[in-house]
């Protein structure tokens, strides 16, 4: 199958935006990550099997144009995270905390945090779209969490 | 409230900007990829190449189309080409399987006083005989340039491959960087 590009344009844009933005930390990479997988989408052929085959692979796409974007030779005038974090309206001083504390884990831990967290994936479902064996993301979720509890005390439950 | 609900409250409050999709459906619609970056890399130290893929394609092309044939994914290829005279071209042609293809880009060069100039038609068409390094989605990597297609795939070593092109008379030693474009050279490896 195939889905208009307009139409996950609006349904995605700001997911992979929070994702790209959690690998490069910064919003015209991250924005510019968003663009190039939309592009990419449109310039390949493939058959999809599902719309989560699809979100799948947008996300594993912009997980991978993030990553290469912090290698690449020049980057922008990075807005520094402190001053991007200033633009933000958090509903509480927690999620101002939250935010924080996530944005400051070791990346590795912070993007399977996220496809958890946020894109309520299962742990086979992150191995599968980071292509690493499962116990790893367990250990990149479980180190995650650790890091977060220790940081954020009260404000973050112990889950499994 | 749960670990959950509170990581979605914290970040639900990014947003990508309200001109994003405007832009990305501009480029869309226009059917064009962005061809640059492989001009940035292939091209010669003293030649940058700014702006972006949408400035070319916005731009109004009415300079003379011309036929020729090129290599496109190791096949010989008909196109045509328009060039506007300020350092843009626009390419159609009809892919392998039918499909009609569009593309566009373009960039500048500057002298060693720093002065800016378009690059011009016979710089632009080098760029386009350059190599093509194609990334696939089932993680093969290929290296396309004029009939030869070569897997490179295997051949990283810390996000590097070197690859030894030969056409005729013409050798070209290629140093890729992992997705992030590439430098020739025909006389040695460029070291990144």
């Amino acid at each position: 199958m195939r889905e208009s590009v307009d139409v996950l344009i609006e349904k995605y844009k700001n997911n992979l935006f929070v994702i790209a933005f959690n690998i490069c930390k910064n919003m015209q990479d991250s924005e510019d990550v968003v663009q190039d997988t939309f592009i990419q989408y449109i310039s390949l052929k493939k058959d999809f099997e599902t719309e989560q085959h699809i979100r799948a692979w947008l996300i594993r796409v912009a997980i991978n144009k993030a990553k290469n974007k912090n290698m690449t030779f020049f980057r922008r005038n990075i807005v520094p995270l402190e001053e991007y974090m200033e633009t933000l309206t958090f509903e509480s001083h927690e999620s101002s905390e939250l935010f924080e504390t996530v944005m400051k884990l070791p990346e590795k831990f912070r993007i399977v945090i996220h496809l958890f967290y946020y894109e309520d994936y299962s742990v086979k479902e992150i191995s599968d779209i980071l292509r690493i064996s499962e116990s790893n993301v367990k250990v990149r979720l479980s180190r995650g969490r650790m890091l977060l509890k220790n940081t954020l005390k009260e404000v973050w439950e112990d889950d499994k | 409230m749960t670990n959950k609900e509170k990581y979605k409250q914290a970040f639900s409050t990014m947003h990508i900007s309200d001109e994003f999709s405007v832009e990305v459906k501009k480029m869309i619609t226009t059917n064009k990829k962005p061809k640059l970056n492989r001009l940035v890399a292939s091209i010669a130290a003293f030649v940058l190449i700014v702006g972006s893929a949408t400035m070319a394609y916005a731009t109004d092309f009415c300079g003379i189309q011309r036929t020729l044939q090129l290599w496109i994914h190791g096949e010989q290829t008909n196109a045509t080409i328009q060039f506007d005279g300020n350092g843009n071209y626009d390419l159609n042609y009809i892919d392998d399987e039918g499909n009609s293809k569009h593309q566009g880009g373009g960039g500048v060069a500057f002298d060693v006083f720093g002065n800016e100039r378009p690059l011009t038609e016979e710089e632009l068409m080098e760029q386009m005989a350059a190599p093509d390094v194609v990334y696939e989605e089932d993680g093969s990597v290929w290296v396309y340039w004029f009939n030869q297609k070569i897997d490179i795939t295997d051949k990283f070593e810390n996000n590097i491959c070197y690859v030894k092109l030969e056409n005729g008379d013409k050798t070209l030693y290629m140093t890729v960087r992992y997705e992030n474009g590439y430098s020739t050279s025909p006389h040695k490896y460029i070291i990144p």
